[in-house]
């Protein structure tokens, strides 16, 4: 699965991988926001844009194809509007609908494949979001892979028996959702009473932490310069 | 339908962001009034299970299939507050792991599917789901909150001034149509197949005992769907507003009518959430 391959990049060392995570998700929000606000996207403002995205992939060592190709995924939604806006004879609209998503998925990519996901769930809680959803968001990645693998069984399971279609199909389609529910309740329980057993006190702390040093304020320091400095150039 | 970022218009995600983190926040705080911290694993091991129910597809005919959304689901299931926190996590891993919706963008789709569609799933089980009407209540509730999510991602491309042809719009409603009777039936489908295999599993809900406050919400609901819809398939009338160019005071006029219409759908959950919890 593809976002295997996120973990993987996300465990390297690199001078960007040890920064704070609060530091990175205040750069990419500041970066997205630079971004969010411009109006139009000639070629030379997309490039001073995608410079320090390069630039900090660069320092992390991803690799560039890949990195690419991933946030390719974007592409199919914004084309179609952007071919949308060039029917209605607004090609720049176009082409900024096109360099804006694609830069935009390309930052949130180079921030998760830098920072491990329960790190980066570490400092959404410590910059003060609601401790209850990121407990949530950080069961349900790491139930994922697990669940997903058993409807990816289940699915097999249903193709073997042969296919069928209609209203039988959606009926079988419906109960494998529903056996997926069970079961997944289940595991639920089962999860819950081996927190329990081992003496869970009804407090969950999230393992990662971080504290910021110089580096990771300097870091902060650069980052907002370069992007403010690209936002008033591109006014 | 996940919006992603560079779509929105800057007062647009900037009023959806500040309408939906506060929201949020007091969802997970009702949630976590009904399910206390232990019981964390369910909520994350049930966003799971969306996930993977999502990959199951459903023959809808004509060679074509549809698959679950999931926010009436879990509301049947788990309650509102515990969905909107479900469905808030999944679109948050979406937007960070699968590039699927953008980060800036994520208060709109939380607003629209994890919020607005959530509510509309909700309501209509709320209040039909006690009686004779338990089933036709659990479609109407999918159906309803398909329509209310697309809707309001239709009316927020449109605020943004992102250029949609009419035919493409009128054919996006048709679609949308589509899919909500998609998810009304998989919904009902799913919910009888769990009361079949586990009946403690899917809770019956005891008649509501007033009807005025729901009913007047589930009205304003529908009419905001179908009001919002008319007003894609037919831009006319809202040609005027999405006309390009425009001064900063249109600019505040646009936003400010969004942030009022999500406002109300806060300010309705939350009366809902009081009566549900006394």
């Amino acid at each position: 699965m593809h976002h295997v391959v996120l973990e993987s990049w996300s465990r390297q060392n690199s001078a960007l991988h040890a920064r704070d995570p609060r530091v990175k998700i205040v750069l990419l929000a500041a970066y997205l926001a630079a971004l969010g606000t411009a109006a139009r996207m000639p070629a030379l403002t997309t490039l001073c844009y995608a410079a320090p995205l390069a630039a900090a992939a660069g320092m992390a060592r991803l690799p560039a194809r890949a990195l690419l190709l991933r946030t390719a995924v974007v592409l199919p939604f914004s084309a179609t509007f952007a071919a949308f806006s060039m029917m209605a004879g607004d090609a720049g609209r176009g082409e900024a609908l096109l360099a804006k998503s694609y830069l935009s998925a390309a930052a949130v990519l180079v921030v998760t494949a830098t920072t491990p996901l329960p790190k980066l769930l570490w400092g959404f809680e410590a910059l003060g979001f609601p401790r209850f959803l990121i407990l949530v968001v950080q069961f349900l990645y790491r139930y994922l892979f697990v669940i997903s693998g058993q409807a990816q069984h289940m699915r097999l399971a249903a193709r073997c028996r042969g296919s069928a279609s209609g209203r039988l199909g959606f009926r079988r389609a419906a109960g494998a959702i529903a056996v997926l529910f069970a079961r997944s309740y289940a595991r639920a329980e089962g999860i819950h009473d081996a927190m329990l057993a081992r003496g869970a006190a009804g407090q969950i702390r999230l393992l990662a932490g971080a504290r910021a040093g110089g580096r990771d304020f300097a870091f902060l320091a650069f980052g907002i310069a370069v992007i403010a400095a690209v936002r008033i150039w591109s006014l | 339908m996940h919006i992603p970022d560079g779509f929105l218009s800057g007062p647009v995600w900037l009023g959806l962001d500040a309408l939906s983190v506060p929201a949020v926040g007091y969802v997970a705080r009702l949630a976590q009034r009904d399910f206390e911290e232990n019981h964390v694993p369910l909520l994350g091991v049930m966003g799971a299970f969306v996930f993977a129910a999502q990959m199951i597809n459903f023959p809808v005919g004509a060679g074509t299939s549809a698959h679950l959304v999931g926010g009436a689901l879990l509301a049947v299931l788990l309650g509102p507050a515990a969905a909107s926190v479900v469905m808030t996590a999944i679109l948050v891993i979406q937007a960070f792991v699968f590039q699927d919706g953008g980060v800036l963008a994520l208060g709109a789709n939380v607003a629209n599917m994890a919020l607005a569609g959530v509510l509309a799933g909700y309501l209509p089980y709320h209040l039909l789901g006690g009686g004779r009407l338990r089933k036709p209540a659990i479609f109407l509730g999918g159906a309803l909150s398909v329509l209310a999510s697309a809707a309001l991602a239709l009316a927020e491309l449109s605020a943004s001034r992102v250029a949609i042809p009419k035919g493409m719009l009128a054919l996006s409603a048709g679609l949308f149509a589509i899919n909500a009777v998609a998810e009304g039936a998989i919904t009902v489908a799913v919910v009888s197949g769990i009361e079949a295999l586990s009946p403690r599993l899917a809770p019956r809900r005891r008649a509501a005992r007033d009807w005025a406050p729901g009913m007047l919400a589930a009205t304003a609901m529908l009419l905001a769907t179908v009001g919002a819809l008319f007003a894609s398939a037919t831009p006319d009338a809202i040609e005027n507003l999405t006309r390009p160019g425009g001064s900063a005071a249109d600019w505040f006029e646009r936003a400010a009518g969004v942030v009022i219409v999500f406002a109300a759908c806060v300010l309705i959950a939350r009366a809902f959430s009081r009566r549900r919890a006394a």
